[in-house]
């Protein structure tokens, strides 16, 4: 890895953030999707062998969140909003404005909010952070989701999956099925692959 | 920030603002694309009120169109689109990638549409473009809006609804409800 952290190939001038750990394999189309990262843990973003990042992929990582893109893992513009773990497997597929969020940030009430948005309002970056308990979501190793879909907190996708365009994901999706619709059901079985016993 | 620095004027980060825009103190919009459609005419005043932070806007605006929004809104990535009026209240959280429009964009008479296709074409220029269903979209206070989510024209969301990611929302939402789906749906109702 680049000793300065700076990508040779980027329109944007920025750097990746010294707790991201990135395979010497994998790549990543430009540290604009760093802007919203603010993890103080080591291995906020980790990027296992020939994963990859493109361009519109964005980590909203807060200070504890935890997002590990699997070996050959693809993920080509999806909005991760993590607070605690966002975990996708190997050989994962994610298109773009893919949401992955294991945080809503936001509490239910109203007034909650406002408190929150005060502060925001007097923060140096403008982010309030949240006081809400995540639910860490984990993507499994060979699934596939289609643009605009929205994988919800708490959500496990099991291995093989496939999760169609603009779905909206809030409950688990069983391995080697396909799901669709707002909210996802389930809609087809797919073959097991040889991984499975 | 301490309390005794004055809070800044309100600012776009990326450029010039145009004139019939305006930003309340401590307002922060951030996007080189936030004004690249935006097309109201001197009297459509666009406004945005104070200590909002509008992050990777895009203020899509025909001739007539203009958009108004209060204090404390937190936006991200937002495509606000308006042929006539959007109006946003205080304290509203929009998600990611959301799109917000009063307008159908083209006529639903496939007659009128070969119309609009021609007027909207390269050759169409200058030639008056057939009506369009316009009717405004109202978001009240405290209103919670998720990622990837649509809203249509003629909306009006009641405060403090909470309106869950990837949702379709074509009618109007009552206030403080919680909202899902393509239609958006009911899925609980306000907080005792």
């Amino acid at each position: 890895m680049n000793a300065l952290r700076k990508l040779s190939w980027d329109w944007y001038d920025g750097e990746i953030p010294a707790n991201v750990e990135v395979d010497e394999t994998a790549y990543i189309e430009t540290t604009f999707s760093f802007t919203r990262y603010r993890s103080q843990v080591q291995g906020g973003v980790t990027y296992r062998k020939a994963a990859s990042t493109y361009l519109g992929t964005m980590f909203d990582v807060g200070p504890s969140g935890r997002v590990v893109l699997g070996n050959y893992a693809l993920v080509h513009g999806a909005r991760i909003i993590c607070d605690a773990s966002v975990e996708i497997g190997d050989y994962a597929l994610i298109s773009w404005n893919v949401v992955l969020m294991d945080t809503y940030r936001m509490p239910r009430d109203p007034a909650l909010r406002r408190i929150l948005l005060e502060k925001a309002a007097l923060s140096p970056n403008r982010l309030a952070e949240s006081q809400e308990k995540p639910r860490p979501i984990t993507i499994g190793p060979n699934v596939w989701i289609g643009f605009d879909a929205c994988i919800l907190p708490g959500v496990t996708i099991g291995e093989g999956a496939v999760v169609g365009a603009r779905s909206v994901v809030i409950s688990n999706v069983q391995p080697f099925t396909v799901v669709a619709g707002n909210p996802a059901k389930q809609i087809r079985s797919l073959p097991k692959t040889a991984s499975e016993e | 920030m301490t309390p005794s620095t004055p809070l800044q004027p309100g600012r776009w980060n990326d450029g010039e603002l145009p004139l019939n825009v305006v930003l309340g103190v401590n307002t922060v919009i951030n996007g080189s694309l936030a004004f690249k459609r935006f097309h109201s005419e001197a009297d459509r005043i666009t406004t945005v009120g104070e200590h909002c932070f509008i992050d990777g806007v895009h203020f899509s605006t025909g001739k007539r169109g203009r958009i108004v929004i209060g204090n404390y809104c937190c936006f991200t990535n937002v495509v606000l689109l308006s042929e006539l009026e959007v109006v946003i209240g205080n304290y509203v959280v929009i998600g990611w990638n959301t799109t917000i429009a009063d307008t159908d964009f083209h006529p639903l008479d496939p007659a009128e549409r070969i119309l609009d296709a021609i007027a909207c074409s390269p050759l169409g220029k200058g030639q008056p473009r057939p009506k369009t269903l316009t009717s405004a979209v109202t978001i009240e206070d405290d209103v919670w809006i998720g990622a990837n989510v649509t809203i249509l024209k003629g909306v009006r969301i009641g405060a403090g609804a909470f309106i869950e990611p990837g949702s379709l929302v074509t009618r109007n939402v009552p206030a403080g409800v919680r909202v899902m789906g393509n239609p958006a749906q009911i899925i609980e109702e306000p907080l005792a």
